[in-house]
């Protein structure tokens, strides 16, 4: 054969020292020295002198732990590794080593007693890279655990597929599902039953998009309660396994419950402001038919518009629940100057009577026409006159407030005020109130001023105390 | 009013279901102007439900969808029983609106009178 011709050629086999020698010398990944049993440098091959950066020719002689770092020389760390070697036949040598220019590497390494006893052979590699690789993935792999068992999210390791293959220990407390059982599917056990498709489905959208996404109920082991979840997979950016997935899942349970009831007051907000808009114009056109001047429609329509704001107000602050009566009496009657602070001329009595708040806007509008006709023509302009408004409950098992609006002192015109502005006011007292809150109303021009009686229900959730 | 205006509902019957007392008599007076003759206004579930059973002849009506605690419903069910066309007045959004009438016009609060009276005309 040819090569053992070309072998052979003007040599004869190598002695089994020259054979030493020759695998000594080729071996240049591995650092081969051989020492004295002092440490002393006996032999240093090329991988020696290529790891460490020390020329045989100016290390042969010197001391061998100088390829230690000082902090474990100082720590007796070459002595140890020699006696380990002498008493065992060998000693791991696994550590960080430094070369000549001071860097470091991982080396690793064996200390052989030579045979002779008449020193050692240390055989050693550079594993630095594998060695920081290693740490980098324990780094990694500790930071994923920290993170994964700290966060209040559940957090998931899963296959493109949906099937799990790790649960952090959040997940196994919220659902009860120990790792065994949520391995593969089983983790579809916690899904509510009508949320189990569209979350298998979602795997499907997930391979083609990149990301799993996906909101669903799942059991809560403590309760039995189905909360809603947000739950979101993307593969984690593992190059070794790029079918390996990362996930959790998020609680979203109370948000979602505000949206809901964001959802339901604004449509309620919007019902208020677009049958206030409608109110107002329908009171605009009924002004402007019964209004023989813009002068007049303005002024009318304006003194409407207060007591609707007004009105609108006070059921802002109370948020829309019952309401004092005696708030809305006062409330009109200051707006009406309540008699210019004559002392008796205006008298409100009565104990405290909750009305409910859809009462109270058309009641308001009542009110105001009954206080607008005192200023003009009753009551509350003519020196003399008198205004008293009491309230009470009456009746047994239905009971209701009943207001009496009482003026006195008052010279009566001929024909009882003006036409326009009664045929409002009465009408909204004699057919508004009666139509909308089924309230019995009694309104006469009586020789000495208007008497006004109205009867209507209270708020049954809050009863008064009178 | 320009004179085809008022004449647009002319000799119809229609029925007018509102709870707020200001907002049903100004539509009624409206449509009224229009030459419509209006069944009610009433306020509630019972009194649509009450002037339906008098029998008289309707040609369409405008309802409330919101009536206090009630909901105008029960009128709309009765209404297509019936085969009398209808359209709902309300200040909610559509999905208030069971699916059973999602084909059931809405007109949304302010009423756009002019608007209502040609949907109630056909």
């Amino acid at each position: 054969m040819p090569e053992k011709k070309n072998r052979g050629i003007g040599r004869d086999p190598p002695t089994s020292d020259e054979l030493l020698r020759l695998v000594v010398e080729s071996a240049t990944d591995f650092a081969i020295i051989a020492m004295d049993d002092g440490g002393k440098v006996t032999s240093w091959n090329i991988g020696a002198g290529r790891l460490l950066g020390y020329a045989e020719d100016e290390i042969l002689g010197g001391d061998g732990d100088i390829v230690f770092t000082p902090e474990d020389r100082a720590a007796g760390a070459p002595e140890r590794e020699r006696l380990e070697a002498a008493a065992r036949g060998r000693a791991e040598d696994e550590r960080w080593h430094q070369r000549k220019d001071g860097s470091r590497f991982w080396g690793s390494g064996l200390l052989m007693p030579l045979a002779d006893g008449s020193g050692f052979v240390k055989i050693m590699r550079d594993l630095t890279e594998r060695r920081t690789a290693q740490e980098g993935l324990r780094e990694r792999e500790e930071l994923f655990r920290l993170l994964a068992t700290s966060i209040p999210q559940l957090v998931f390791r899963t296959r493109a597929s949906g099937e799990r293959t790790w649960g952090s220990p959040q997940w196994v407390s919220f659902t009860g599902l120990s790792l065994e059982e949520s391995l593969g599917f089983g983790w579809l056990d916690a899904v509510h039953p009508d949320d189990k498709e569209v979350t298998a489905a979602a795997w499907t959208t997930a391979r083609e998009t990149g990301e799993y996404r996906v909101e669903h109920r799942l059991q809560r082991v403590a309760d039995g309660e189905y909360r809603w979840h947000q739950t979101v997979a993307k593969p984690a950016a593992n190059l070794d396994d790029p079918g390996d997935w990362v996930g959790t899942s998020t609680d979203i349970h109370e948000m979602r419950g505000l949206q809901e009831r964001q959802k339901v007051l604004l449509a309620e907000l919007q019902h208020r402001t677009r049958n206030l808009l409608a109110l107002v114009q329908s009171i605009a056109r009924k002004t402007l038919r019964s209004s023989s001047s813009l002068d007049e429609f303005a002024a009318e329509f304006e003194g409407r518009l207060g007591a609707l704001g007004r009105v609108q107000g006070i059921l802002a602050r109370v948020d829309h629940r019952a309401i004092d009566l005696r708030e809305l009496v006062e409330v009109e009657l200051k707006a009406h100057e309540n008699g210019n602070g004559v002392p008796g001329k205006v008298t409100m009595e009565g104990p405290t009577v909750m009305l409910p708040p859809t009462s109270a806007q058309v009641l308001t509008l009542a009110i105001h026409e009954l206080a607008t006709n005192a200023v003009k023509y009753g009551a509350l302009k003519q020196p003399s006159g008198r205004l008293a408004i009491t309230w009470r409950i009456e009746g047994g098992t239905e009971p209701r407030a009943v207001l009496d609006w009482h003026e006195s002192g008052v010279q009566m015109p001929d024909r009882g005020g003006h036409p326009g502005r009664r045929g409002y006011g009465r009408e909204l007292i004699e057919r508004a109130l009666p139509y909308q809150l089924k309230a019995e109303t009694d309104l006469r021009f009586g020789p000495d001023g208007v008497h006004c009686r109205i009867a209507t229900a209270i708020e049954r959730e809050e009863p008064g105390d009178g | 009013m320009a004179e085809g205006e008022t004449s647009a509902l002319s000799g119809r019957r229609v029925l007018v279901v509102e709870d707020d007392y200001l907002i049903a008599d100004d539509l009624a007076r409206s449509l009224e102007q229009l030459g419509a003759t209006i069944l009610g206004p009433t306020g509630s579930v019972k009194g649509a439900l009450a002037l339906l059973a008098r029998g008289e002849a309707i040609d369409a009506a405008v309802l409330d969808i919101n009536l206090g605690a009630e909901k105008v419903f029960p009128v709309a069910d009765a209404l297509i029983k019936e085969g009398v066309p209808f359209v709902f007045a309300t200040g909610y959004d559509h999905w208030i609106v069971p699916d059973t009438f999602s084909r059931v016009r809405r007109f949304e609060k302010p009423i756009d009178i002019r608007a209502l009276a040609r949907a109630l005309s056909k």
